[in-house]
């Protein structure tokens, strides 16, 4: 049983891995909603046409 | 003397950090105790704030500082700040709910070793190895993610009030504290498990709150959004120009491309435009404007790019109004909302309470279970649903209504309109489109189409507004030379080599003691011809809405100021039942009061400025105004699109809204009345009882939600 001794340090720092990851995401604003207002993105005009 | 109004400043704004109705309340007391501070409403489901206060005595920094001591953020509402802070806040609540699920994962496997080995007898060494690896994990959880329920807790503390935190952060804090003290004797039962599971569960349950608050918010700060920050200005030289939005002035020349919002209140340079108001009234039909005509800010151009003139700055604009408005209602409390603050903070009171007498039973009775039963009923009881989902539930009904061009001024409203049992519609304005057509009533002599005629070619020379009625009858055979007009007493000029008037009928005929009640008269030298009349035109729409008020079991009462025939005639095509005309408003007054003596809850609709008495006495009263005027206009709704069909819809929503206020008591009343005794028999494990609760929460929360969602 001494194997638990490795695995549970393991666990733990794949724990933290997971975290890590998953506010890396949160702040790149992977979960900001408004799915459409993303793909809008693509056809956004920078400027306003020429008149 | 100084006049109320000038010793009165007034203001709304946003205060991030509010958890619970006891935050509300704290900010509300301590802001209360502020020297110069007239009156205070803040709301926690929406997480906004009005003030009012003396500026002589009082500015805003002190009472920003006083929240900022509170542990709160003021914050502006309008625009962008707003939805950067809102963005935050679920960004943080997400990651809070990532590490409580991670750690939460982890920590059930060490402990579930820890239980099921405990029969077969587990190597003491690896036993305190897996607490220890337990506390390790579950340490940063409490930490960072039990935070907000640790500060939320803190506030109520401070305030020496109980809020719903309280309970949970103790619960939190007596299960990982003896977890922590079992480890360190490296002997005895730990929670780990129950902290994690207790942190990540109500801490999703905190997030679809969240989200329905947030969703709540946006009906004002939708329109925020829409208003664009620069604009096109045109020089006389032809030369544009974008500048900032405050930077434009009345008398700008402003081009506003296809797709674009119209910034300010302007008029339109253009020959015509096509303009979608929907923002404005709700109404998503494009209307067409002609050059001279006023457009409003707000109003997206479905047709081609035009020029407007800036007649106000955009902070003046109507759309100003209305945001300025919808944000003063939302942060104002329904008094239904004010007694559910209440009875919650009771509510948790009652639950530290009951928890110390379950602790001090089963301690004495059977230690084993003292533990898991006192967090039970800690974790268990749910008073959400009136601290979150009434003012949730009213939050989302306001919203709804303000899409639909009915502005919810007066919080209050919402609950007053599922009662009302009488709409009373003032004629004018409210019924008719004020597009008036001129209608023959008799003639002595001449064909009535030949009358229509010769008074349109009349009234081509005037400017009077009743001239517009005889634009569509225009013959181009029939021209009128030489004509003057006579103000107050009507047109002449020659028609085909003869002289004729039209107006009053002294003025046509020379005698008097004719009726004049909405009566225009035509005449040439050799007498009356023929009597005309001018009538607004009904719009379809209001004879679909009374039907649907009617069928919605509303008494419809038409009370006017207007001519008996004219009123007769609105209340048949309508099928109102029961009209008064010639009403002064003293007559209006004393009518609504009457009515409601008899027991009734009368619905009055005006025009919210001349009207404002007769408004204020009526249960809920409603004004139907577009424009500049929706700031002057005294009264609980707003109706901006002047459709009847929206009031409709109104009391509707109302009367849904008060459903779910009424079911989700009742859940919360069964719910707590089933688990909290379970829990107390210790017959509910601590895990279950924070499924339960979060269960509950999203119940109730979801269940208010739903008014968001409906299509009618």
């Amino acid at each position: 049983m001494t194997i638990v001794l490795l695995l549970i340090p393991l666990g733990l720092v794949l724990v933290c891995v997971a975290a890590w990851a998953l506010f890396w995401a949160v702040d790149s604003g992977q979960y900001d909603g408004d799915v459409e207002a993303q793909g809008l993105i693509a056809v956004e005009h920078d400027e306003p046409p020429r008149v | 003397m100084m006049s109320a109004a000038a010793s009165d400043s007034r203001s709304a704004f946003g205060i991030e950090g509010m958890h619970c109705a006891n935050c509300a309340a704290s900010v509300e007391r301590t802001l209360r105790g502020l020297d110069g501070i007239h009156s205070v409403s803040v709301n926690a489901a929406t997480g906004k704030a009005r003030v009012d206060w003396d500026p002589t005595r009082l500015t805003l920094k002190p009472i920003f500082e006083a929240i900022r001591k509170l542990g709160f953020r003021p914050v502006p509402l309008a625009g962008e700040v707003a939805e950067a802070a809102a963005v935050k806040e679920r960004r943080s609540a997400l990651k809070r709910i990532g590490v409580a699920g991670l750690g939460m994962m982890q920590t059930m496997m060490f402990v579930y070793a820890l239980y099921a080995s405990g029969a077969h007898g587990i190597d003491p060494g690896i036993a305190q190895y897996l607490r220890i690896a337990g506390m390790l994990l579950t340490t940063p959880v409490l930490l960072y993610s039990g935070m907000p329920f640790y500060q939320a807790a803190l506030h109520d503390l401070q305030r020496r009030r109980v809020g719903m935190d309280v309970p949970v952060a103790l619960a939190l804090t007596i299960a990982f504290t003896a977890s922590v003290y079992h480890t360190l004797l490296g002997t005895g039962e730990v929670y780990y498990d129950s902290v994690t599971m207790f942190i990540f569960l109500l801490s999703l349950g905190r997030f679809a709150e969240m989200s329905v608050r947030q969703r709540s918010l946006s009906a004002s700060e939708a329109l925020s959004r829409t208003v664009p920050a620069e604009a096109t200005r045109l020089h006389p030289d032809g030369v544009t120009e974008r500048v900032s939005l405050a930077r434009v002035v009345s008398g700008d020349r402003l081009r506003v491309a296809k797709g674009a919002v119209v910034p300010v209140d302007g008029r339109l340079l253009s020959d015509a435009a096509s303009l979608d108001e929907s923002l404005i009234t709700g109404e998503s039909r494009p209307v067409s404007r002609r050059t001279g005509e006023p457009v409003a800010g707000g109003a997206i151009i479905a047709g081609n790019a035009i020029e407007v003139i800036c007649e106000k700055p955009a902070s003046q604009s109507t759309l100003a109004g209305i945001i300025e408005l919808l944000q003063l209602a939302s942060s104002e409390k329904p008094r239904t909302v004010a007694v559910a603050d209440r009875v919650a903070s009771w509510f948790s009171f009652c639950t530290l309470a009951l928890a110390l007498a379950v602790a001090v039973f089963w301690g004495v009775v059977d230690p084993q279970r003292a533990m898991p039963a006192t967090l039970a009923v800690l974790v268990v009881t749910c008073p959400c649903a009136l601290s979150l989902a009434i003012p949730a539930t009213f939050a989302a009904a306001t919203s709804y209504l303000a899409r639909r061009g009915l502005l919810v001024v007066k919080p209050d409203a919402i609950e007053r309109l599922p009662r009302i049992d009488s709409v009373m519609l003032d004629k004018t304005g409210t019924l008719t489109e004020g597009a008036p057509v001129a209608t023959v009533e008799s003639t002595i002599g001449i064909t009535p189409d030949r009358a229509l005629a010769i008074a349109a070619a009349l009234e081509r020379g005037s400017d009077h507004p009743l001239a517009r009625a005889f634009q569509r009858f225009a013959d181009p055979n029939v021209t009128a030379v030489d004509f003057h007009e006579h103000p107050g007493c009507g047109v002449e000029g020659i028609v085909q080599s003869r002289r004729w008037r039209i107006g009053t009928p002294e003025f046509v005929s020379g005698q008097s003691g004719l009726e004049t009640d909405s009566l225009l008269y035509l005449g040439s030298d050799e007498g009356i011809a023929a009597t005309l009349a001018i009538r607004d035109n009904l719009v379809a729409e209001g004879v679909n809405s009374v039907r649907q008020l009617q069928a919605q079991g509303l008494n419809v009462i038409i009370a006017s100021g207007d001519t008996t025939e004219a009123v007769r005639a609105v209340a048949a095509t309508l099928g109102v039942r029961e009209y008064h005309a010639r009403m002064t408003p003293q007559q209006k007054l004393d009518f609504v009061e009457q009515t409601q003596a008899k027991g009734r809850n009368v619905l009055m609709v005006g025009d919210g400025i001349n009207d404002a008495p007769v408004l204020a006495a009526a249960t809920v009263s409603c004004a139907m105004t577009q424009g500049a005027a929706i700031a002057q206009a005294a009264a609980d709704l707003l109706l901006l699109n002047g459709s009847l069909q929206s009031l409709a819809t109104g009391i509707r929503v109302a009367q849904h809204a008060r459903r779910i206020v009424r079911q989700n008591l009742a859940w919360a009343l069964v719910y707590n009345l089933v688990s909290v005794p379970l829990a107390a028999a210790g017959l509910i494990a601590p895990w279950v009882a924070a499924l339960g609760m979060s269960i509950s929460s999203l119940v109730v929360v979801t269940n208010a939600a739903r008014l968001a969602w409906r299509r009618t």
